[in-house]
């Protein structure tokens, strides 16, 4: 049951991903849906859950990615155990706390991308990728985070009985 | 929530510690053996591909929905200055409206469609985009159409416009095409005015640039950039966009001219996919043709 709600949830955000986000975007650049789950995941749950899931859900991306095959998969691992890490020498998990290590993970995560998509590009367009792509990708993530551990805390998670 | 390190805890026990060292040796088998990895990757992919397509045609029509509704939302709102009565009324011929002329526009563009498809000596399978790129380092589209309707990679993809870009993934039933805009798509192009070549490619910016023009080309703001045909996937003569801006290259030996679009990628909704881009019936054996009856001398 508890995979079937999994799986139904990761095809739901893959969709939402791939069209709605798009038109309520209008600035071009969009937080990653799945590197943000991947990273919760991993910040909340533990590092192995975090690196599972963003395997799962990095593979479901490259299906539909033009780069190549893989990258996302290990790519989401890679940040999820990352985030997992973070969590461990965390000690505030407020939903606020999220910011710094997703962001941490996001620009960690793109450089991989920049490096692989962009590659034999000269440094200005290198540049330019990094301050028009990866930086603001990394804050609306890190913005994305912080609401969605937000809607964790407030709904999912049930409070401690006093 | 202690920092200090534990094996045992870091680790995990029992299926934890199989599921990592499972990544872990998928890892390695991905680094040492890439074009292996690919294939396996890809295959397995395929059948994920095509169950994702099903909630991905669903959201994507959902998505098509809610840009009309928001368009006649913003038509409404020029309304507000009548009065209450009539702006009811309004609103509702206008909603009215909105929707014919949104199904109009919608028959209009698979009309166009339908016709260039006839009209090009091109064969072309039409498809829909049901996604857009899922990361901001690639600029593609997907699309409804894929290995069953006979789409391989490579294929370019147009509209009635221009050119759109091309495919470079496929699964059974969805393939993913980068847009012209994208840096890693270039297309063998021509100034239509000069016929003069050379080669359009996308930038990080997401513009389109012809590189390589000859350093004492002619070309100018506004000349027509088509397909050249040199390269495969495109038929020659298919509209790139429009120079808006020329520059001398870096090295001073070519000259790079940026492009303007034909096509308005943020609205793309149906494309055609060029599966041929010379029709077999254009292709008629030397042969043949000297004897087929259109080359004939008439009878007396």
């Amino acid at each position: 049951m508890k995979i079937s709600v999994y799986a139904i949830f990761i095809l739901f955000l893959i969709s939402f991903q791939a069209t709605l986000l798009h038109s309520l975007n209008p600035f071009g650049i969009q937080p990653d849906l799945c590197l943000v789950i991947a990273c919760l995941v991993g910040f909340r749950t533990g590092h192995i859950p975090g690196a599972i899931v963003g395997f799962g859900l990095g593979f479901i991306q490259d299906v539909f990615s033009a780069g190549l095959f893989g990258l996302n998969m290990f790519t989401k691992a890679g940040v999820g155990f990352l985030a997992g890490v973070f969590a461990r020498n965390l000690a505030n998990r407020a939903p606020h706390a999220a910011f710094v290590p997703i962001v941490a993970c996001s620009v960690l995560s793109s450089t991989v991308f920049l490096l692989s998509s962009r590659m034999g590009m000269g440094l200005g367009e290198m540049l330019h990728a990094f301050s028009f792509i990866l930086l603001p990708q990394a804050i609306l993530d890190g913005l994305a985070a912080i609401v969605a551990n937000w809607v964790i805390v407030q709904w999912l998670v049930e409070a401690p009985s006093s | 929530m202690s920092g200090r390190f534990r094996p045992g805890v870091f680790w995990g026990s029992g299926v934890k510690r199989v599921s990592v060292a499972l990544l872990a040796v998928a890892f390695v088998v991905f680094a040492l053996l890439p074009r292996q990895s690919q294939l396996l990757l890809h295959t397995i992919g395929q059948p994920l591909a095509d169950l994702v397509a099903i909630p991905l045609e669903g959201m994507a029509t959902l998505d098509r929905d809610m840009r009309e509704w928001w368009m006649q939302y913003i038509a409404l709102q020029s309304l507000s200055e009548q009065n209450r009565e009539l702006r009811e009324k309004v609103r509702q011929l206008t909603g009215e409206v909105n929707r014919l002329r949104a199904q109009a526009l919608t028959a209009e563009r698979l009309a166009a469609l339908l016709k260039f498809q006839k009209d090009e000596s091109v064969r072309t399978v039409a498809a829909k985009v049901i996604g857009r790129n899922l990361s901001n380092w690639y600029q593609g589209v997907i699309l409804n159409k894929g290995e069953e309707d006979g789409i391989r990679e490579q294929m370019g993809v147009i509209t009635p416009a221009g050119v759109v870009g091309r495919i470079v993934r496929t699964s059974g039933a969805t393939s993913i095409a980068l847009l012209t805009i994208d840096p890693n798509v270039a297309v063998a192009g021509m100034v239509q005015r000069t016929r003069e070549e050379g080669m359009v490619q996308g930038t990080s910016q997401g513009l389109v640039r012809m590189k390589y023009l000859p350093p004492l080309s002619s070309v100018k703001k506004g000349d027509a950039v088509v397909t050249s045909g040199l390269t495969g996937g495109f038929p020659r003569g298919v509209l790139i966009g429009d120079v808006s801006r020329v520059e001398e290259s870096e090295d001073n030996l070519f000259q790079t001219a940026e492009i303007v679009p034909a096509v308005q990628f943020r609205y793309l909704d149906e494309v055609l996919i060029v599966v041929s881009p010379r029709s077999p019936d254009a292709m008629i054996p030397l042969d043949q043709a000297l004897v087929s009856p259109g080359l004939q001398n008439p009878a007396p």
